[in-house]
C-alpha cells in the first residue's frame, strides 16, 4: 500500500463506482487475463517491475492494469489517444478495487477523454516520470508514443539542443519538441537516465511496431522490444475481429445512419481492412476496397469486393473508412468532392490518414459540431460531409473500441510479453522480437473454455506423422493462419 | 432415330421417343431421384388408395426429367392416364423418356433436339388424349389447346401452370376472356417461390454455369439481370462464391431490395462493359441486346436462367460474330466478334440450369410437383368450383405441402395452444 496518496489526473473520480461495475463485467469476458491472475498471482513474476503504460485508458485496459498489479508490478498509466479514455475506467483504476475516491489505493493514471495535444504529451510525460530517481524499467506501449518520447528525449540530450520546429511539420511534433525543450532546461539527462533503466518495451500495435523496426534498422533503438502486434492471437483477433465489431458500433453511435444499401469505401485491406469490410458487408453495404499492395488487392477481389482507386469512387460512396497505417490517404481535395453528408472516418492508429488540417484550411469551409466527435464540415457551395472523431480512431472515439473478449486475447499476449522480457531479459538482445509460438498458442488455449470449444488432441502417432510435438507448437513460424 | 412404340396399345396411343433401349438407364435414374422426393412418395400412397384420377386423361407439357417421371408415376398411381410432351426440346433426357414410355398409362412425345415443327406436333399428340386436366410449363400446351384444338376445351376441368412465364401468358388470355377453364398458377405459391425459384433454380443455374465453363467465380463480376425470386437467389449465391454482383432491374422495388442487400445496381448498358458473367433471370425479352454484346469484355460468359431463349438476343450475337466456334466445351459456344473479343454463350441462350446441368434438384421439384398434384386433385374433385380464370395456388395447399415436407424430413414443429389461438384472434380484433 503506497504511503503517499495515488497521484493522478483524470476527469472525475466520482465515476469510479460505475467504472468498477463495468470492470467486473469485463473481467468475465477476459478469461485469458483472469487465468493469468490465477496462475501467477502467487509467484508474482512481475514483482519489482515498474511498468509505464501508454495505451487507451478503457475498461479493458483497466483489467490489464490490475492483472499486471496482481502479478506484482508497479504501474503508471497514460492513454495513447486524446479521445479514447473512458473516464469511468480511469477513475476506477485510480481508486482501485479496495479504495474510495477519498482513499485512493489504485494506480496513477493521467488520462481523460478530450485532451488537448499539450495535455496529451503532458500525460505521457507524467506516466514516464516516477516519484523517485527510479524511472520505469518496462514500457507497455501502443503506437509507440512513450517509446518515442524516451528515444527523442535521449537523442535531444545527446545533441544538447532541441531542433526548431517549422510550420510545415504537424502541430503535434511542435508540442513534443516543446515538452523536450522544457525537460532539457530542468534536467538535461532526464530521458537518458530513463532510457538506461528500461529493460524493454512490449508494443501493441502495427504503427508502433513499424516505428520500432525503423529504429532497429537505423541503430537508434535503445532497448529490446517485443512485437506483440504480430502474435497471431493479437493481430488476427484484435485487428480483424475487434474492428469487425467496433467499426459499425462507432458509425452507428455517431450517426445512426442505415448502413444497408450504402456504398462504403475501405482504404486498406490488411487485417483491419478485412474486418471492416466484412462488418460493412454484413450490414449489406456495398463495399469498395482501395489498396496499394497487389496481394491484398487480389485478396479483396477474390473475396468479392470491388477494388478501385479512391479518385474514381470518391463521388459515389456514402461512407469512407481509412485502415491503412499510412498518411494522407483522404485529402482535403477528396473530401471536397464527396457526396453531401458522406461519412468520413479513420480506424488506423494515427490521425494522419485523413487530412483534417488541410480540410480546415480550405477557403470558406465551416465546421459545425453536431455532438462530440461528430463534426459536419460545410463547404462554400453548401454541401457538407460528416467527419468522425476528427480523423482519429473512430471505433474508440465514437464507440468503446474493441470488445473485452478480443482485448483479452490481445492483452494476454501483452502480459506474457512483459513476463518474458522482465524475467528472461538475457534471452532478448537489443532488437525487435515476436513472442514464441508456444505462448501464442497458449493465449488461444486460455480462451477456448469460455466459448465452449472442445479441442481435439493429437494422438502420438498423428503428431509424429506431421512432425510436431503433441503439446505444440503446431505450425511453422512462417504459417499465416 | 425416332421410335413409335405400342401403336394400337391403350386405345391407339403411342410414344414418340429417341430410343426405347435407353429405358433401363432411365429407370435407374428415376429410382435415384425418387429418394430425394419423399413428398411425392407420400402423395403416391394417398393417390393409390383414393384413385382421384381414375379414368381421367392428363395432358402434361413438362421438362422430361427424372423428377417429371416421378410426378407421372403419382398421377398414374391415382388412376390417371398421362400424355406427356416436352416443354423444351433441349432439356429432354432421352433415357428418361424411354423409361417413361415403358410404364403403363404413360405416353411420351419427346426427343432431345427436335425442331420447332416437331415440338408442336408433340404438343398436339399429347392433346390427342382428350385431356380432363392439363399441366403446363411455359404455357405452350394451353395456348395450343385454345388456338388449335377448341373442340377439346369443353371436356377440360382445369389445369395448372408452373412457370412465371406461362402464368404471364395465361393472365393475358384470362384478361382477354379467352381462357376456357380454371388454371391454378403454381408459380406464385409460397413453397414454389421459396424452394423452386429461391433454393432450386439458383443452385442449378450456378451448377450449369460451372459445368459448362469451369470458371472460378471468386473475384469475377457477375451481372444478374432481374432480381425476382430466382435472380435474387442467384445473386446471393454468386456473392457467396466471392463474386462481385451487379444487378440490373426495371422494377424500383426490386432494385431497392438488391441495393439494401449490398449488391450494385446498374443499367445493363453500364454493366455490359464490366461484367465477366451475365445471367438473365427476368422472364422478359431482349434483356441483353446487340448493343450490350458489342460492349462486353473479351471472355464474357452469357447464360440465361429464364424460361425462354429470348432474354439474350442470340440472333444479334450471331450477326456481330465474325466466327463462331461451336462446342468449345459441351453447351458452350464461342462467338468471336469483329474487334477480336470472344463471348461465350451457354446452352444457345436457353435455360441454362436445365441444359448444362440437371435442372432443379429433385428435392425442390418434389415440393413444386406435390403442390401441383394437390391442385389437380382439388380441381378434379369438383370441390374447387372455380370459374374459368387464372387462380392463385390456395394457401391450404401450400400449408399441406409444407406439412408433408416436414413430415418427410422428420422435422417437428410447435402447435399453437388454445390460449395462443385466442390471444392472436383477440389481437386481430383490436382488443
Amino acid at each position: 500500500m503506497p504511503a503517499e496518496p495515488v497521484p493522478f489526473k483524470v476527469a472525475d473520480l466520482s465515476l469510479a463506482e460505475f467504472g468498477r461495475n463495468e470492470i467486473r463485467l469485463a473481467q468475465h469476458e477476459m478469461p485469458g487475463l483472469m487465468a493469468l491472475r490465477e496462475e501467477f498471482g502467487g509467484s508474482r513474476p512481475l514483482a519489482n517491475a515498474r511498468i509505464t503504460g501508454s495505451l487507451h485508458m478503457t475498461i479493458q485496459t483497466a483489467v490489464l492494469i490490475e492483472t499486471l498489479v496482481a502479478l506484482g508490478a508497479q504501474v503508471r498509466w497514460a492513454s495513447c489517444n486524446i479521445f479514447s479514455t473512458q473516464d469511468h475506467a480511469a477513475a476506477a483504476v485510480v481508486v482501485g478495487p479496495d479504495g474510495t475516491p477519498d482513499d485512493r489505493r489504485g494506480v496513477p493514471v493521467f488520462a481523460w477523454k478530450g485532451e488537448t495535444l499539450e495535455e496529451y504529451w503532458w500525460c505521457t510525460e507524467q506516466a514516464l516520470t516516477w516519484p523517485d530517481e527510479l524511472g520505469p524499467n518496462m514500457l507497455l506501449d501502443d503506437g509507440g508514443d512513450a517509446t518515442l518520447l524516451v528515444h527523442k528525449g535521449a537523442e535531444v540530450e545527446d545533441a544538447g539542443l532541441v531542433p526548431d520546429s517549422s510550420d510545415d511539420e504537424p502541430e503535434e511534433w511542435r508540442v513534443v519538441l516543446g515538452v523536450l525543450r522544457a525537460s532539457l532546461a530542468t534536467d538535461p539527462l532526464k530521458w537518458t537516465k530513463v532510457a538506461g533503466q528500461i529493460l524493454g518495451v512490449t508494443e501493441e500495435t502495427t504503427t508502433g511496431v513499424h516505428r520500432l523496426y525503423e529504429m532497429a534498422k537505423e541503430g537508434t533503438l535503445r532497448f529490446p522490444a517485443i512485437n506483440v502486434n504480430d502474435s497471431v492471437t493479437k493481430s488476427k483477433f484484435d485487428n480483424k475481429y475487434g474492428t469487425r465489431h467496433s467499426l459499425v458500433d462507432g458509425i452507428n453511435r455517431a450517426t445512426d445512419t442505415l448502413i444497408g444499401g450504402k456504398i462504403a469505401v475501405i482504404c486498406g485491406y490488411g487485417d483491419v481492412g478485412k474486418g471492416c469490410a466484412e462488418a460493412l458487408r454484413g450490414q449489406r453495404a456495398r463495399v469498395i476496397i482501395t489498396e496499394i499492395d497487389p496481394i491484398c488487392a487480389l485478396q479483396a477481389a477474390m473475396d468479392g469486393y470491388q477494388v478501385s482507386r479512391l479518385e474514381d469512387v470518391i463521388e459515389e460512396a456514402d461512407i469512407f473508412v481509412t485502415a491503412t497505417g499510412n498518411l494522407r490517404i483522404i485529402t482535403a481535395e477528396h473530401m471536397s468532392r464527396m457526396k453531401h453528408q458522406a461519412i468520413v472516418g479513420n480506424i488506423g492508429h494515427f490521425d494522419n490518414e485523413i487530412d483534417i488540417t488541410g480540410l480546415g484550411r480550405l477557403p470558406g469551409i465551416r465546421r459545425n459540431t453536431i455532438k462530440p466527435q461528430v463534426d459536419e464540415w460545410i463547404f462554400p457551395d453548401g454541401h457538407a460531409i460528416i467527419v468522425l472523431s476528427e480523423g482519429r480512431l473512430l471505433n474508440l472515439g465514437n464507440a468503446t473500441g474493441h470488445p473485452s473478449f478480443v482485448m483479452s486475447s490481445s492483452f494476454t499476449n501483452q502480459v506474457l510479453a512483459q513476463i518474458e522480457l522482465f524475467t528472461r531479459t538475457d534471452q532478448y538482445p537489443l532488437g525487435v522480437h515476436v513472442l514464441p509460438k508456444q505462448l501464442d498458442e497458449r493465449v488461444a488455449r486460455l480462451h477456448l473454455d469460455a466459448l465452449g470449444v472442445r479441442l481435439t488432441e493429437l494422438s502420438k502417432e498423428q503428431a509424429t506423422y506431421i512432425g510436431v510435438p503433441v503439446e505444440g507448437p503446431y505450425k511453422p513460424d512462417h504459417y499465416r493462419y | 432415330m425416332s421410335s413409335e412404340t405400342g401403336s394400337g396399345r391403350d386405345g391407339g396411343f403411342g410414344s414418340y421417343i429417341a430410343d426405347p433401349g435407353l429405358a433401363e438407364g432411365g429407370l435407374a435414374r428415376i429410382a435415384w431421384a425418387e429418394r430425394a422426393m419423399p413428398v411425392l412418395g407420400l402423395l403416391r400412397e394417398e393417390c393409390a388408395s383414393k384413385q382421384p384420377f381414375a379414368g381421367r386423361s392428363i395432358a402434361a407439357c413438362l421438362h422430361i426429367t427424372a423428377e417429371t417421371a416421378i410426378l407421372a408415376g403419382v398421377l398414374t398411381a391415382g388412376g390417371g392416364r398421362v400424355h406427356l410432351a416436352a416443354s423444351n426440346p433441349l432439356s429432354t433426357q432421352d433415357d428418361i423418356a424411354a423409361a417413361l414410355a415403358s410404364q403403363p398409362g404413360v405416353f411420351v412425345n419427346a426427343k432431345t433436339g427436335v425442331d420447332r415443327e416437331t415440338y408442336y406436333a408433340h404438343l398436339h399428340r399429347a392433346l390427342d388424349g382428350a385431356p380432363d386436366l392439363v399441366v403446363d410449363d411455359g404455357g405452350d400446351l394451353v395456348n395450343t389447346l385454345h388456338a388449335d384444338r377448341p373442340e377439346l376445351l369443353p371436356a377440360v376441368v382445369g389445369g395448372c401452370e408452373s412457370t412465371s412465364t406461362g402464368v404471364a401468358r395465361l393472365r393475358q388470355m384470362a384478361a382477354a376472356g379467352t381462357l376456357a377453364f380454371p388454371v391454378v398458377a403454381a408459380d406464385v405459391s409460397v413453397t414454389r417461390r421459396m424452394f423452386d425459384n429461391g433454393h432450386g433454380t439458383s443452385q442449378s443455374v450456378i451448377d450449369g454455369l460451372l459445368r459448362a465453363t469451369n470458371i472460378l467465380l471468386a473475384g469475377k463480376t457477375v451481372v444478374v439481370a432481374g432480381y425476382g425470386s430466382s435472380g435474387s437467389a442467384i445473386a446471393d449465391r454468386a456473392a457467396g462464391f466471392g463474386a462481385q454482383v451487379i444487378v440490373t432491374e426495371i422494377d424500383p422495388v426490386r432494385a431497392l431490395d438488391a441495393i439494401m442487400r449490398g449488391h450494385r445496381v446498374l443499367p445493363m448498358a453500364e454493366a455490359a462493359p464490366v461484367g465477366d458473367v451475365f445471367i438473365t433471370a427476368t422472364g422478359s425479352r431482349d434483356v441483353i441486346t446487340g448493343e450490350h454484346l458489342a460492349a462486353m469484355r473479351d471472355g464474357a460468359v452469357l447464360a440465361n436462367a429464364g424460361h425462354f431463349d429470348v432474354e439474350i438476343d442470340v440472333r444479334a450475337l450471331g450477326d456481330l460474330a465474325v466466327r463462331v466456334n461451336r462446342g468449345i466445351r459441351p453447351y458452350a459456344d464461342e462467338y468471336v466478334l469483329a474487334g477480336g473479343s470472344r463471348l461465350i454463350l451457354l446452352a444457345d441462350g436457353r435455360v441454362v440450369n436445365l441444359i448444362a446441368a440437371e435442372g432443379n434438384p429433385a428435392a425442390v421439384m418434389d415440393l413444386s410437383f406435390a403442390a401441383q398434384v394437390l391442385a389437380l386433385m382439388w380441381l378434379i374433385s369438383g370441390e374447387a368450383g372455380l370459374p374459368a380464370d387464372l387462380h392463385p395456388m390456395p394457401a391450404a395447399i401450400d400449408t399441406e405441402v409444407a406439412r408433408l415436407t416436414l413430415a418427410a424430413h422428420g422435422t417437428r414443429i410447435d402447435e399453437l395452444t388454445a390460449a395462443q389461438r385466442e390471444y392472436l384472434a383477440s389481437w386481430r380484433q383490436g382488443s
